[in-house]
């Protein structure tokens, strides 16, 4: 059952291949509902999750501010952000149905409504609300990250002004708890099968800035770990930020050549990228 | 329903002001805590944290059940949280608020997901029979800092816990009053601490806190919360979002956790042996002479 | 937001359960008749002896709170507390030191602004209770051009000038009679220390040294200290100074005094040992 660490200190490859600092296939897709306000799809690897944004409305007139089944951050004078979470049935193996009032979904959603309200610029949009739904399709580790990562692209497709991306990934250990051996390498980009052998912590950063916005740990850890897994996930941060990026420049580069959004003077893009 | 009151403006620039000069309101260090009180019940397995004004009763419980059916040789172990009207009119029973799951979240993953608790031992006959450990949280009034009191005070009262003595011949299981057997303490593997730091400023750095009061977390941009034990393993760590803190500053706050927990555990320690001191009665043998003191 | 189930009698035992009845302290006063040996206190309930109601020759009887009129001629304290008489108003009352503040006419509370209204603020007294209305000319010269714009969450220091049972309560920062507003209006700058409703009685006595036993003010201004207070009647105390060491200071010998029921002796101590750590 233990993931085989022989292996990996023999050739230095991980179960699907990778190496320890490689990231899984990213691929962003932005704009992908004409319905909606902003609307993006994310699969790092084999999670794949989907983001549906509505905002910034009026805000409705909730009772004590909050639904069943959504997290509410910011609010009062401020735009409220709203986010809900739906993991589909098929999502993992073994089929678990994740009610509305699960308290790790609650945890999730609470905990990417916090990080966006301190990031978008809600002063602007008084009284209203920014809906995210989000929408896990496929669940192979770092979902988290990657739920933060297909909101950040909702939000900028939308166009609500934020003061930078939030990127996320993963990084592990590949020590054990009990082990205190010194040759344990960091890792990048967990899948579920790494998750539950090892220990990672989640991180979100501000763009490409080393400023953490999330910091999540739920294993067994030694403290003198921690550096070196959050060096690693921040340096994976801004590689999956530039990834972002790239899939947001595609696409206006695309909407531009078909004479859906006009090319401003101020943009130093170049098309023929 | 009518809120609470929310800090007004002159509180709120009162602290930034302060914090920038280094004071807290209450003229503590930003690394002090408020006088921390561990007390135990005549029961085993109450314990009462106080943290200044914020006060957690936690009542241990033990009876014997079924196992979960995926489980047939683990007993059942369970935190229950919930904050009543008591602490403060807004929460309401059976409405968990954003405070309650946040709050059982932390202690889940803090005490049952880390596996203080060696839930193999509370198996009795295997997919029949086990123990049912439940922990009660009752918050009994807030002033902040609401997880670590929580935790100390649950991590405090499984320790001093006693479940009743067992035996098992053949088929029949034997479970013993506290007069036949003297109870027996819980297989208890470590003992992790939650220690929460609260960041200030528009950028988090004008001031990093320990122990805040309801004021103080009111107005904090960015909070973080370590759980470790005293071996310096992690069990959890948790900042959900807030302002961006500069990661350098985990690795410090890891540091000052680290010291942190290994304090509450000498507490936790000491407390536990002048409690058992006070229980003493020189044992079985001095219960069961006949002779008086004359 | 503090709540403590504590401490809802200071002074005196609370672990009433164990006590008999007849043994209660405050019985025997009463059967004394000894209305001049220190304070009386009373339990929701309790017989209230005759010879302590004052009986005036011209002015009714006046019942403050904590007191019900039981018809014909009962009268029921409500609330645990110290039972007060005042004989030349023809008044008795139960003072208590914890509980809501439940507003009167006349008292002057601090409060903070919730939101502004189209005629008037909603002011916030206490926590979890309905705001109170605080009209935008009830100020000072104030008229419809000139009024003080308040900012939501700015502190006003106001009058109570209607209270009753099912409405919310109105304030004023303005004498009626003669339009000067008496020091009352918006506190900028400062800091607000929660306090109990029995300290903010105390320290609002005309003389609240000697009645009040409260020195702490006296000794920290006569230390050389600079600092400007205000006291609501609803729990709340204001303290402004140049100084961010001093306001933190006097508002933590205020709460401390409070909390821990500090006699003048301690309270004096209390002053230099924080006096000590400011130089």
């Amino acid at each position: 059952m233990p993931l085989d660490t022989s292996t990996y200190s023999l050739a230095l490859l991980r179960v699907d291949g990778r190496r320890w600092n490689e990231l899984r296939r990213l691929h962003a897709q932005i704009r992908i509902q004409a319905a909606a306000d902003g609307s993006s799809y994310l699969e790092m690897g084999n999670t794949k999750v989907m983001c549906v944004l509505t905002g910034p409305s009026e805000a409705q007139q909730q009772q004590q501010g909050q639904r069943r089944g959504q997290a509410t951050a910011g609010g009062g004078k401020n735009a409220s952000i709203n986010v809900s979470i739906v993991v589909a049935g098929f999502a993992s193996v073994d089929h678990k149905k994740r009610g509305r009032n699960d308290k790790r979904t609650q945890e999730l959603e609470l905990t990417i409504a916090k990080t966006f309200a301190s990031v978008v610029h809600t002063h602007l949009f008084p009284n209203s609300s920014i809906s995210l739904a989000l929408h896990v399709l496929s669940a192979d580790g770092s979902l988290l990250a990657a739920l933060l990562n297909a909101a950040t692209l909702a939000l900028i497709d939308a166009g609500i002004p934020m003061s930078d991306y939030i990127a996320a990934c993963t990084a592990g250990s590949t020590s054990s708890y009990a082990a205190a051996d010194d040759s344990a390498d960091p890792l990048l980009d967990l899948n579920t099968q790494e998750e539950q052998e090892l220990p990672f912590i989640t991180v979100a950063t501000l763009g490409e800035t080393d400023r953490v916005a999330v910091l999540n740990c739920e294993s067994r850890v030694q403290v003198s770990r921690l550096e070196g897994m959050l060096a690693v996930a921040v340096d994976g941060c801004k590689e999956v930020k530039q990834l972002l990026d790239k899939a947001i420049k595609a696409k206006g580069a695309k909407m531009i050549r078909e004479g859906a959004a006009e090319k401003s003077d101020a943009m130093a893009m170049d098309l023929d990228e | 329903m009518p809120r609470e009151a929310e800090p007004s403006l002159n509180e709120r620039n009162f602290v930034s002001r302060a914090l920038e000069e280094g004071l807290r309101v209450d003229g503590r260090k930003f690394d002090q805590c408020r006088p921390v009180s561990l007390k135990f019940g005549d029961e085993f397995g109450v314990a009462e944290v106080q943290f200044g004004k914020t006060k957690v009763l936690v009542k241990v419980s033990a009876e014997v059940t079924v196992p979960y059916t995926d489980r047939p040789f683990e007993g059942v172990f369970s935190i229950a949280s919930e904050l009543s009207p008591m602490v403060a009119p807004s929460f309401e029973v059976n409405r968990p608020t954003e405070t309650e799951v946040l709050l059982s979240r932390m202690l889940e993953k803090t005490i049952r997901r880390s596996g203080a608790l060696d839930t193999e031992s509370l198996c009795l006959v295997a997919g029949k029979k086990c123990w049912s450990i439940r922990a009660d949280v009752h918050v009994l009034s807030l002033d902040g800092n609401l997880t670590d009191a929580a935790c100390l005070a649950v991590v405090a009262a499984l320790r001093h816990f006693r479940k009743p003595d067992s035996s098992i011949e053949g088929e029949i299981l034997t479970v013993y009053t506290p007069a036949e057997r003297e109870p027996v303490p819980l297989s208890w593997l470590h003992s992790p601490f939650c220690i929460t730091f609260s960041y200030f400023g528009e950028e988090g750095d004008t001031a990093v806190l320990l122990d805040t009061t309801w004021l103080e977390e009111q107005l904090r941009t960015s909070s973080c919360t370590f759980s470790l034990n005293r071996h310096g393993e992690i069990c959890q760590v948790s900042k959900l979002g807030g302002v961006s803190i500069d990661a350098p500053v985990f690795v410090q706050c890891a540091q000052v956790a680290l010291a942190k927990s290994k304090e509450y555990t000498e507490l936790v320690d000491r407390k536990l042996a002048e409690d058992a001191k006070s229980r003493d009665k020189g044992g079985l043998m001095a219960e069961l002479t006949a002779e008086n003191d004359r | 937001m503090l709540f403590s189930y504590s401490s809802l009698l200071q002074g005196r035992n609370p672990s009433l359960k164990s006590i008999p009845r007849t043994q209660n302290p405050t019985r025997l006063t009463h059967r004394a008749g000894a209305m001049s040996s220190g304070p009386i206190y009373v339990l929701p309930g309790d017989e209230i002896d005759a010879s302590l109601i004052p009986s005036h020759p011209k002015k009714p009887l006046r019942l403050g709170p904590g007191l019900r009129h039981a018809p014909p001629n009962d009268i029921i304290p409500t609330v645990a507390g110290q039972f007060v008489v005042e004989r030349q108003k023809n008044a008795i009352r139960v003072e208590t030191t914890s509980g809501r503040y439940i507003p009167r006419v006349g008292e002057l509370v601090i409060g903070t602004v919730h939101h502004s209204g189209a005629e008037s603020y909603f002011v916030t007294l206490s926590d979890f209770t309905s705001s109170a209305l605080l009209p935008h000319l009830s100020f000072e010269s104030a008229t419809r051009k000139t009024r003080p714009m308040l900012a939501n969450g700015a502190l006003v220091y106001a009058r109570v000038s209607l209270a009753h049972k099912h409405m919310d309560p109105e304030l004023e920062c303005v004498s009626p009679s003669t339009g000067k507003s008496d020091g009352l209006g918006p506190l900028t700058d400062g800091m607000l220390f929660p306090i109990s409703l029995g300290m903010s009685r105390r320290l609002m006595l005309s003389k609240s040294a000697q009645d009040g036993k409260v020195v702490v003010l006296d000794e920290l201004a006569s230390a050389g200290l600079q600092f400007e207070t205000a006291t609501g009647r609803n729990g709340r105390f204001w303290v402004d100074s140049e100084n961010i060491k001093t306001i933190s200071l006097v508002g933590r010998a205020v709460t401390e005094t409070d909390e821990k029921g500090l006699n003048v002796d301690q309270q004096k101590k209390l002053v230099r040992s924080l006096i000590k750590e400011l130089s």
